[in-house]
């Protein structure tokens, strides 16, 4: 009996210690995510007080994360109302972004890489579009063609939006940015 | 009287001893009855108890398996990037990333920005400090120290270049400590010294393409950041 007991202990202590701890690493951990409307970041990964999860998940591959000073990526998987982005649907970016020397702005699958579309436009940087009267950007992503700046998508399927930020002061501050400083993503119709 | 008594009650004792254990075997039959339900109950919450208290005990060591496994990840790992790049920049020159799909067998940096170039030298401290000395051009230039294990201990970016260069030493603790005691009395040190904690590394050099025309001159501010032995 007691070395059932010993054996259930070790089964359920590395098993469940383990599988967590895989789990949690496996991706960007929720630990030191930063939220501002749909857009997430993690702008402890690129300084010397990196949580120890970000430690781990970058660890476990080849990743050259900005550092604070350097840079800030930032993440959509949803729109700004709350829904998954989905290659089906057309997609308006619009508004500001915050103060930087120069920006980019791409479509990448779940792991941060480019689709292989047909036509080769997966990003734009702040000098390749096109802006209205007001200055401010004005992108459509849709997976069929749009006039003025257009952003190729699957034809189906999630994706994610990919803001890089180069050297900006919000890197420090990222938690204190408030969402009308970044662009806004509108689900504007579906297939 | 007492003799009397004694044999009076010896007698008289020993025939009510006898009637009290015949009501007490009486009395036993019953509760041997009950004794298997009752046995199977309390060997039931035993076995519950125990059940839970190797249920908090695995949980606890499930626990401490999860944060030693979160914790040696990073000191384990060989596919971090301060591995796969360890050979890059032996030549005291910053070298191009590989690009995916790119044939020089090394792994490409995942997460990568498409719109930028990225140049990487490794470094070495155990032989002693390295200098990194950066030009910069028109092109934004940002410099990272990433150690390995994980962390960005140093970024920097070309707006805070003096004279158009950017210089600075990466070394450990115990080499800041002797370039500080070596220093002249009453004179402050003019170079930047980072100290990085771990004595390998990489030095990422990273410039935003910002045109698809710029690239050329991207890699080539990438590629001329200088990397060597700090003298």
């Amino acid at each position: 009996m007691r070395i059932l007991d010993l054996a259930y202990i070790l089964t359920l202590g590395a098993g469940l210690g383990l599988g967590s701890a895989h789990w949690a690493v496996a991706g960007r951990p929720a630990l030191g995510k930063v939220e501002v409307g749909p857009w997430m970041a993690w702008p402890r990964s690129g300084s010397r007080e990196i949580d120890p999860y970000m430690r781990a998940y970058l660890s476990r591959g080849v990743h050259l994360p900005f550092g604070s000073g350097e840079g800030l990526e930032l993440i959509a998987e949803r729109d700004s109302e709350g829904q998954a982005l989905d290659g089906r649907c057309r997609y308006r970016l619009s508004g500001v972004t915050p103060t930087t020397r120069g920006w980019t702005i791409g479509i990448t699958d779940g792991d941060g890489l480019p689709f292989r579309l047909t036509l080769e436009r997966t990003s734009f940087t702040d000098s390749q579009i096109v802006r209205p009267e007001d200055g401010q950007i004005a992108i459509v992503a849709s997976s069929t063609p749009e006039a003025g700046n257009w952003l190729p998508l699957p034809a189906s399927g999630r994706f994610q939006i990919r803001l890089r930020l180069y050297d900006t002061p919000i890197s420090s501050q990222t938690g204190e940015t408030r969402a009308s400083n970044l662009p806004r993503i509108t689900r504007a119709d579906c297939r | 009287m007492s003799m009397a008594d004694q044999d009076t009650d010896k007698p008289t004792g020993m025939p009510i001893e006898e009637p009290v254990a015949e009501p007490s075997r009486a009395a036993a039959a019953p509760r041997a009855e009950a004794s298997p339900r009752r046995g199977w109950r309390a060997r039931l919450r035993t076995g519950l108890a125990r059940f839970l208290m190797a249920t908090l005990a695995g949980l606890l060591l499930a626990g401490i398996v999860h944060i030693v496994t979160v914790l040696s990840i990073p000191a384990l790992s060989q596919r971090d990037a301060a591995h796969a790049y360890r050979d890059l920049g032996a030549e005291g020159r910053a070298e191009l990333a590989p690009v995916p799909g790119g044939t020089r067998g090394l792994p490409a940096p995942r997460e990568l920005d498409p719109n930028a170039v990225t140049a990487i030298c490794s470094y070495d401290l155990s032989a002693g400090p390295m200098r990194i000395v950066a030009r910069i051009g028109s092109l934004p230039l940002g410099l990272t120290v990433h150690r390995q294990g994980g962390g960005v201990i140093y970024a920097i970016t070309d707006r805070a270049a003096i004279r158009g260069v950017l210089d600075f030493l990466v070394m450990t603790e115990e080499q800041r400590d002797e370039r500080i005691a070596a220093d002249e009395e009453g004179e402050t040190s003019r170079e930047l010294r980072v100290v990085s904690d771990a004595e390998q590394g990489l030095v990422v050099a990273r410039v935003l393409v910002r045109l698809p025309s710029d690239r050329a001159d991207a890699e080539a501010l990438a590629t001329s950041v200088e990397c060597g032995m700090a003298n």
